[in-house]
């Protein structure tokens, strides 16, 4: 116990700059659903500062609060004192983990996930069957399960295939000017495959191969979140290994959550540098390729920034729409995050939820076609609130519609180095 | 330490979700935003209607339940620190702008709402709410009153006491008593909003509040001057007033939070500049531009070089600056004493001089910013509540600055309130009648005293 209580206190430098001013109400999503201070940065930090400084004996008790978070990283954005809580909380995750121990199985799992994505591919067909039977159609490609414990959820279905299997390796792009590689994360890889195909469909069009790997390997953020740091590390070491096996350049992502694992915190937590720039694929288009593309798309659409998204070009989703697709634009007044928080949603689903539905009422009320999100968790929970609020709108990635547009050849561009 | 038959009880009134008694819960609620040591509640509750509110008071009052009452807890003086444990009750969840009447100016609204809340519904009908504390985004009507927040724009506009209607509360037996209400002009009975106001929780339960409204100013200017001299700046700031021109908001900066805040914000703050003035004149387009002519000129007279905030973004800068100055500040070290000792406007020359010599003789840290316009200063101490020799030299310091403020005619807070921290100076502004009526006040009301006890020395 001293031990944890000495690990604690080593945040204290961090902790201390809290002036408990109390400005992460105003952004902190389930604060403002809630309105108790547990529920926010300001009481999370209070409770770990009064387990070290010894006014609160059950330090295993807190976990519960530190875990009920979203970890959208709003409160850091917008403390006054730059205090950094996403850090913080995650460290004390991990350091409270060790008295309030994941149940076995959990950790068995979890590590047998990240260890073995091979089979987790193989797994792959049974679960969607399973899905398939065990669940009511409720939109395109969008399912209900029937199981008592998931029917309040309306699913995105995982694929037969995953999208490795048909595109790993090097695509080759006619007029090649240049390679990168494609990091589709697991989401993409299982979930929303037809991303990962716009994206080296798009890549090839611009004259970039993409190499696609064999096998995904987590990034190792649920492990993180969920307080396993060491797992966390090992994952982010094994793709760095990996990326730079390969000898790219460029690492593209489609999956901001993905990106921030493996470059913001990954280079912070492992202490490697890389040789290789991580970059969203909406970034490398319009900064790297600086694609000069237009299309027709002629509907009502809006935007939601995902949190992870990179914070040096969090206006970039917007100008990427404004700048390539002709459509009736509206930017949605809330800005909050989805509530998806991946294992957050897991464990707090309606919580997770109330947040999202804020947010679907919004677009059907404003009657939006299509909803673009550049992120696969923030895309499977807001599909979700939006078949609960009974509204159309569709949710989509960006690089699927300019990819349609590529298809089709119904834009017109010229191309730049 | 409550009875388990006791936490029964108010489990009874809550229902399950909205009653918290395990201490991961209650020490959430052991602090406010100033600097004291932290004191848990035994037990912290949310009611969210009326009917809630009366039955804890009763069982507070039985059982002699200390009852403290919090919305946001971003007060500044330990107000809402439980410093005797018992209850903490949480007025966040009665959180509705009941009505917002366009024709007689006035908003009915509980106490849990927001500030900046309020301030957006009357700008969407293009009215205005003025009084705007640093923490509008979260604090909550409740606590502005019961602290009489104040802002950016005392000078012109005034403090919450100055938009207090009406107010609706509990008294310690339980009782609904209603003060003030929606007329401009009432003579009935005693004026209850102005004693509520700046009561810190200690006279009953604060639940509801008319508050007024006015027209939105047509036009607004903003500009800043530079200053080699900090005492030159604090004239001009007496020379403004003294021409009878109340510009809506008239802030200064020191050096050293000047400084702080480049090194923050990365913006193109003139450090050298010895003190910046950021005003900002507002109303009828003509009369804004003849006052702004007024106030080029006295700048010019004290050596002040002007700066036009001529764009819509280079304005958004100034006061984003100014926004800043207390964050940046407490981004140097790791504990930040904010005080808010408030001088007659002549005397802010005086004051600041004093703030001056104080920091050099105690040697500590002393950043200063502040509503110049209305003699409100912000001396700011960083330093490091774990230096025990450092915090007694900053203890010396505090006390000087108040007593500093009180020779100048001034007052130990112009908009924090005592609460606990300050409970200690308050005879020597007020003398020790003032103490003796405010405690038969107290016990008049409150005899068991259960309402917040121990702030104010009471």
């Amino acid at each position: 116990m001293a031990g944890i209580i000495d690990e604690l206190r080593e945040l204290e430098d961090s902790i201390i700059r809290c002036m408990k001013c109390g400005t992460c109400q105003a952004v902190c999503p389930l604060y403002r659903k809630d309105l108790v201070e547990p529920s926010v940065a300001r009481g999370k930090i209070a409770l770990i500062e009064s387990v070290y400084e010894g006014r609160l004996e059950k330090a295993g008790d807190i976990l519960k609060h530190l875990e009920y978070c979203v970890l959208c990283g709003r409160c850091r954005q917008n403390c006054p004192s730059d205090v950094k809580t996403d850090e913080i909380f995650l460290k004390a995750r991990a350091v409270l983990k060790k008295i309030k121990k994941m149940p076995g199985w959990q950790k068995g799992l979890l590590g047998f996930v990240m260890d073995h994505p091979e089979q987790v591919t193989k797994l792959l067909p049974f679960i969607h069957v399973c899905l398939r039977i065990g669940s009511r159609r409720v939109g395109d490609d969008v399912l209900r399960p029937l199981m008592p414990l998931m029917s309040e959820r309306n699913v995105v279905s995982v694929k037969k295939e995953p999208f490795v299997r048909k595109y790993k390796g090097l695509n080759y792009a006619e007029n090649e000017r240049m390679r990168v590689l494609y990091y589709p994360g697991c989401s993409v890889n299982y979930v929303y495959t037809n991303w990962g195909k716009a994206v080296v469909e798009t890549l090839k069009y611009f004259g970039v191969s993409v190499y696609v790997p064999e096998v995904v390997r987590c990034c190792g953020i649920p492990a993180a979140t969920m307080g396993d740091i060491e797992l966390y590390r090992k994952m982010v070491n094994l793709n760095f290994d990996y990326f730079a096996a390969i000898g790219t350049d460029y690492v593209i992502t489609s999956c901001p959550t993905c990106e921030y694992g493996l470059k913001e915190m990954g280079g912070r937590e492992t202490k490697r540098e890389s040789p290789f720039r991580i970059v969203d694929i909406l970034v490398f288009l319009d900064e790297v390729l600086k694609i000069d593309f237009t299309m027709p798309f002629d509907k009502k659409i809006s935007l939601h920034l995902p949190c992870h998204y990179d914070c040096t070009h969090s206006d970039l989703p917007g100008r990427f729409l404004q700048r390539h697709f002709s459509s009736n634009y509206i930017p949605l007044e809330n800005t909050d995050c989805c509530g998806f928080g991946g294992t957050f949603s897991l464990k707090y689903y309606r919580n997770s939820k109330e947040i999202a539905l804020a947010k679907a009422v919004e677009l059907r009320d404003k009657r939006i076609d299509t909803l673009f999100i550049a992120c696969p968790g923030c895309a499977m929970h807001l599909t979700d609130a939006v078949v609960s609020a009974g509204c159309e709108t569709g949710v989509l990635n960006p690089i699927e519609v300019l990819y349609e547009g590529i298809r089709k050849g119904s834009g017109h561009s010229s191309l730049h180095c | 330490m409550l009875r388990k038959s006791t936490v029964g009880k108010f489990r009874e009134i809550l229902g399950g979700n909205n009653c918290w008694d395990s201490p991961e819960d209650v020490i959430c609620y052991s602090y406010d935003a100033a600097y004291e040591e932290p004191v848990p509640p035994d037990i912290v509750v949310k009611p969210g209607n009326y009917d809630q509110i009366g039955k804890i008071i009763g069982l507070c009052a039985e059982e002699n339940i200390p009852l403290v009452i919090r919305g946001a807890g971003t007060n500044l003086s330990g107000g809402t620190v439980p410093l005797s444990g018992g209850c903490v009750l949480l007025t966040t969840g009665l959180n509705r702008i009941i009505e917002f009447n366009t024709e007689d100016l006035y908003a009915v609204v509980q106490a849990g709402v927001i500030t900046a809340e309020l301030a957006l519904e009357a700008e969407k009908h293009g009215l205005f709410y003025p009084p705007d504390p640093a923490s509008m985004k979260v604090s909550t009507i409740g606590g502005n009153v019961a602290e009489n927040a104040g802002g950016l724009r005392g000078l012109k506009y005034g403090v919450t006491k100055d938009y207090l209607m009406g107010v609706r509360f509990y008294d310690v037996e339980g009782n609904l008593v209603i003060g003030g209400g929606k007329t401009v002009k009432q003579a009935t009975g005693f004026n209850l909003p102005g004693l509520m106001v700046s009561s810190e929780g200690l006279l009953g339960v604060m639940v509801e509040f008319i508050l007024r409204v006015i027209p939105k100013p047509e036009s607004s200017k903003s500009l800043m001057v530079v200053y080699s001299d900090i005492i030159r700046a604090c004239e001009t700031v007496a020379e403004i007033i003294a021409s009878r021109i109340f510009p809506a908001t008239l802030e200064i900066l020191d050096n050293f939070t000047i400084k702080a805040v480049r090194e923050a914000v990365k913006t193109e703050f003139p450090t050298d500049a010895d003190a910046l003035l950021l005003i900002e004149i507002d109303g009828h387009p003509e009369v804004v531009n003849e006052e702004f002519d007024r106030i080029l000129k006295i700048c010019n007279s004290f050596n002040g070089v002007v700066r036009v905030a001529n764009s819509e973004s280079e304005r958004d800068k100034v006061w984003e600056a100014r926004r800043m100055a207390l964050s940046s500040l407490s981004r140097l070290r790791p504990t930040v004493i904010l005080e808010d000792a408030t001088v007659p406007r002549s005397k802010v020359p005086a004051m600041m001089k004093a703030i001056q010599e104080i920091s050099a003789k105690h040697d500590i840290t002393i950043g200063t910013f502040g509503h110049a316009g209305d003699g409100n200063l912000h001396p700011t101490i960083i330093t490091d509540k774990r230096d025990r020799d450092e915090m007694g030299r900053v203890k010396k310091g505090i006390d000087e600055i108040f007593h500093a403020a009180l020779k100048l005619d001034g007052t130990l807070t112009g908009e924090h309130g005592i609460g606990f921290l300050k409970a200690g100076y308050l005879e020597g502004e007020l003398g020790a009648g003032t103490i003796n009526f405010m405690k038969k006040l107290k016990q008049g009301v409150d005899s068991k005293n259960i309402l917040n006890p121990h702030k104010m020395n009471l």
